[in-house]
Parts: C-alpha cells; sequence; structure tokens
C-alpha cells in the first residue's frame, strides 16, 4: 500500500525547473566552449555558447540564490541537514539496496516518508552538488567574468588556466551528478513516478 | 541548525554582494587628469619666451645682434617640440624649465647644458603613491633587463619610445582593439622598420622587421591583432604593458605559446581583452554577450577533457549494465502494478 505525500510544494518545483532548464543550457555550451575548433561547432559556434553559458550562469546565480533563501526560511532545508552519526552505515546500506538488494526485491533501507524525502545517497549528493559544486562553479565563473581577482600564478600555473581547469572539472561533476539523478529517478514506484511527483508535487512511497 | 543557517545567509550575501567593488574600481579608473591645453598652462608665456620661439617651430630664426645680421634655419627634428601635442600631453603643466637645465636660458647653448643629465620616468614617477598603479619601479627593473638596455648600454632610453613632450597612454588615445594594436605598433616600428636608424645602432641588425614574420600563417592577421610586445617581451601580468623587450631569437614563436593551456600569456591577455571589452561595452555587452577574451581551446587540458569524458562514459555504463539487470531480473516490488 503506498503513501503520498506532498513533497515539492510550488517554489520547489519552480526553482527545480529553472534549475534543470539552466543547467542544460550551461552543459551544452559548456562542451561545445570546451571541445569545439574553429572550424567544426561542437552543438553551438563558440562565440554563441560564449553568450549563453554567460547569460545562463548569471541566470542561475539568481536561481540558486531564491534556492538558498528558500531552504533557510522554508522546512525544505531541513532535507539538506546530514546527520553524521552513523553515516558511513546508512550510505552502505543505501548503496547495497542500489546494486543488489532491489534486484532481489529487499524494502528500501530508507522509504520516503512525511519526514524523509531523500535517502542517505541523495542527501549526501545533493548536499555535495548544491552546497559545494555549484557554489564553486558561481565563482570561478564570476571569476572568469572578473579576471582581476584572480591570483596571477599558483604553483607556477596561470590561475586563470587553474580557475578554468576548476570550473571544467566541477563542470564535469554536475553532469555526472545530473546523469545519476536522472537515472536513479526512473527507480521509484514506477520508471516515470518521480518525474510525476516533480511536476504535480506528490511523491509516492514504495 | 541556526549556525548553519547564518552561514547560508551569509554565503548567498556575499556573492550577491561581491559583484559591487568591481564597479567602483572600473570608475577609478578614469578619474586621471586629462590633459589641458596651453591656455591653462601657467608658463606658456615662459616656455615660449625661452624655448619654444626656436625649438618650437620647424623654422626658426637666428640672429646676430652684433653683425645686425639674421637667417633662418630648419629646427633639428630631434630638438622640435611642437607646442599644441606639447600641451595636449600629460606633461603639459609644466615649465620647460623643471625638466631642463637652466643653462639653456642663454644662447648658445652652453656645453654644460647640453651634457645635462635627461630624467628617465622613474626619477619622478617612482616610489610616488599617487602613480604606484602604474608601478614605474617594476617597468624600471623590467627595462634595466631588455636588450633596449643591455645591447646598447642604455643608449636607449624611456624617451625613444614614450616623448615626454608628447606622452599620453595610448589606451587614453584610442578606442582600444586594433587602434591601440596599430598604434602600439607604431611605436616599435618608427625604428625597427627604419634600416637607416637601425644601422645607428648595430650594423647587422639593419634588415627591416616585417619580413622576419612572414613564417607567421596568416600573417596579416596577426600583425593587426597582436601587439609586437605581446612575443618580444617577458610577459608580467602585474604591470599593464610589459618592458622587458627580449633579443629577436628569444621571442615567442610556437603558436601553442599564445593559443594554448597554461600560458602566462594568455591570462595577460584574458585579463586584458575582458577588462577592455568590459570598460568599452560595459558588464552586459562586454562581458555577458560579447566576451571576446576567450580564445577556443586556450585553457584546454586534453588530460581533463577526455578524463571527463572517460567518467561520463562510465556513468553511462553502469547506468545501462543496472537498466539491463533490471529489465532481466524484473524486481517484484517495482512493477507498476
Amino acid at each position: 500500500m503506498s503513501k503520498n505525500f506532498y513533497h515539492y510544494p510550488v517554489w520547489v518545483r519552480l526553482w527545480h525547473f529553472s534549475n534543470a532548464v539552466l543547467c542544460l543550457f550551461l552543459i551544452v555550451t559548456g562542451f561545445s566552449m570546451l571541445y569545439s575548433d574553429p572550424d567544426n561547432a561542437l552543438v553551438v559556434k563558440f562565440q554563441r555558447a560564449v553568450a549563453i553559458h554567460n547569460v545562463c550562469g548569471v541566470l542561475l546565480t539568481i536561481s540558486y540564490t531564491a534556492f538558498l533563501f528558500g531552504n533557510l526560511f522554508t522546512p525544505n532545508g531541513k532535507n539538506y541537514l546530514i546527520r553524521l552519526k552513523g553515516l558511513g552505515d546508512r550510505l552502505w546500506k543505501q548503496g547495497y539496496y542500489y546494486a543488489y538488494g532491489y534486484f532481489k526485491g529487499e524494502e528500501a533501507p530508507f522509504p520516503v516518508t512525511s519526514d524523509r524525502k531523500f535517502n542517505p545517497l541523495q542527501q549526501v549528493s545533493y548536499v555535495g552538488v548544491m552546497y559545494f559544486a555549484i557554489p564553486m562553479l558561481f565563482v570561478t565563473g564570476w571569476a572568469l567574468m572578473f579576471p582581476e581577482f584572480i591570483l596571477k600564478k599558483f604553483l607556477g600555473l596561470s590561475g586563470i588556466f587553474l580557475t578554468d581547469q576548476f570550473h571544467v572539472i566541477l563542470g564535469f561533476l554536475v553532469v555526472i551528478f545530473l546523469f545519476i539523478h536522472i537515472y536513479v529517478s526512473t527507480m521509484g514506484k514506477s520508471p516515470l513516478s518521480n518525474f510525476r511527483s516533480i511536476i504535480t508535487g506528490w511523491q509516492e512511497s514504495h | 541548525m541556526m549556525t548553519l543557517k547564518r552561514y547560508l545567509l551569509c554565503f548567498s550575501l556575499i556573492i550577491v554582494t561581491s559583484s559591487f567593488p568591481v564597479f567602483a574600481q572600473l570608475e577609478e579608473a578614469d578619474s586621471l587628469p586629462a590633459p589641458r591645453g596651453a591656455e591653462l598652462s601657467l608658463f606658456a608665456d615662459e616656455n615660449e619666451l625661452n624655448c619654444l620661439r626656436c625649438h618650437g617651430q620647424m623654422v626658426y630664426t637666428l640672429t646676430d645682434s652684433l653683425a645686425g645680421m639674421t637667417r633662418k634655419q630648419l629646427m633639428s627634428e630631434h630638438n622640435l617640440v611642437v607646442p599644441e601635442m606639447f600641451y595636449n600631453s600629460v606633461h603639459w603643466s609644466f615649465s620647460c624649465l623643471d625638466c631642463h637645465s637652466e643653462g639653456f636660458k642663454t644662447f648658445p647653448h652652453s656645453i654644460e647644458a647640453r651634457f645635462e643629465t635627461s630624467w628617465g620616468c622613474i626619477d619622478c614617477h617612482g616610489n610616488d603613491p599617487n602613480y604606484a598603479q602604474y608601478r614605474f619601479e617594476e617597468i624600471d627593473a623590467e627595462y634595466q633587463k631588455s636588450v633596449h638596455y643591455t645591447a646598447t648600454e642604455g643608449l636607449i632610453t624611456c624617451w625613444n619610445c614614450h616623448d615626454p613632450h608628447y606622452y599620453n597612454p595610448l589606451a587614453r588615445q584610442t578606442k582600444g582593439g586594433r587602434e591601440y594594436i596599430l598604434r602600439s605598433n607604431e611605436m616599435c616600428l618608427r625604428c625597427h622598420s627604419n634600416a637607416e636608424v637601425m644601422g645607428l645602432i648595430n650594423d647587422e641588425n639593419v634588415e627591416i622587421v616585417l619580413p622576419k614574420h612572414e613564417w607567421l600563417p596568416d600573417v596579416d592577421r596577426h600583425l593587426e591583432a597582436v601587439r609586437c610586445i605581446d612575443c618580444h617581451t617577458r610577459m608580467n601580468d602585474s604591470v599593464l604593458v610589459a618592458h622587458e623587450v627580449m633579443p629577436a631569437d628569444s621571442a615567442v614563436r610556437g603558436c601553442a605559446d599564445c593559443h594554448s593551456q597554461n600560458s602566462i600569456l594568455m591570462g595577460t591577455l584574458y585579463k586584458y581583452a575582458a577588462m577592455e571589452s568590459r570598460d568599452e561595452k560595459g558588464f552586459v555587452n562586454g562581458v555577458i554577450l560579447r566576451n571576446d577574451s576567450y580564445v577556443i581551446g586556450a585553457n584546454r587540458s586534453k588530460f581533463i577533457s577526455f578524463t571527463g569524458l572517460l567518467i561520463i562514459g562510465m556513468t553511462l555504463a553502469i547506468a545501462l549494465m543496472h537498466t539491463f539487470f533490471r529489465i532481466i531480473i524484473k524486481p517484484k516490488q517495482h512493477i507498476n502494478e
């Protein structure tokens, strides 16, 4: 018997939608910039990719600020507070479930409840992305727009080069997160149920 | 809980407000006094009487009062100071005798006056907090290491490139971009495209400069878009314009030196182009929409680009395997009833 929980209020859904769209644009244009050469644009022409990437980066900063304020002033923020005690154990249980228990038909170790929206693996990866990777992408991205604030040299390498590489590595992390995020979303009650949830706001427990 | 909230609030405020000081800094760059003109100079009459009535004219009149004779003579171009250009320079407000010896007040000029020591930029601008942002001390140290100084035993001074009578920063005279590059390169070509001038310094070096650059692919485009000093000086991105001119055989010749990863030169140009673009077109147009400071592949690391794709590929492979097992095993509780 499954239960429904209203886990995604309107502001979370709106933020999630804008975040998803902007991240997709950023990833496509980011790849276009990283892998294009003067004669062949990967997806978008280089200069156009730069412009779109910059615009989306600025918009994402705004949308992220809204997310931060939302988490500060609504109960949604508590989903991102990780209890460190026994975390290793809980992560192992969840990992074991995805890799093995799931196929054996075992019960999910941390099912969705009214109090719990994310399982431990989701919690850790969401915190890592939203409170580390994305803010660092902002810092490095904005720094590349204001290069006078970047260190001239660090460990004998150009500060601009290092900032750029850090931005690219973080970008890759977000892409990898996105793939896992989408894939894991297909492991709900039915492959599409989690996608329905983020549109309607109601999440089914399984 | 409260501590975390406070931390997150601070962090978001830092993100929002961190861009404010940048705009203040941009305005500061334009706050230097602009040249005024002869009508405002306190020394215009004195300069005219003592110096410019001869040195300010192509043809001056030489008078022998004892014999009662006058003769018109051409002023050597090296001793000519065009008044309009002087009063439009950054040194417009000075008297000639602030820098030149009092001995020049008499004519014919005494031999002592002719042996006066010419002041360099550093003599007035060194260690002056008003000019700290231009880093004259660092520029002087670079110049002393440059081939201009070492190969000529100091014969080539600041003045050969930057005539103090006419000096006005190029960035202030031009709108930047191609015009700036053209004017910057003209400064070098005044001597380096003139076999006669180069011959005065070194007999072996009389070959004019342009044919030496024909190895460059798309040579015209390079010479229009790159300053001579971008390849011929040792780059230092803390001074606005690098002054350590290297011997010709040390110049940048590898394409990758400019157009590839980990290049300090690239960093300098990126910084320059980004700031110029922002100053000229503003933040929205110059930085966000039409930011030409990126060069394709400039900061690319093949290792990171490859490893990133590899890890993404592995993630997809794991997801595919997982999907495969989901299809084969059909975990009971997850089948949509």
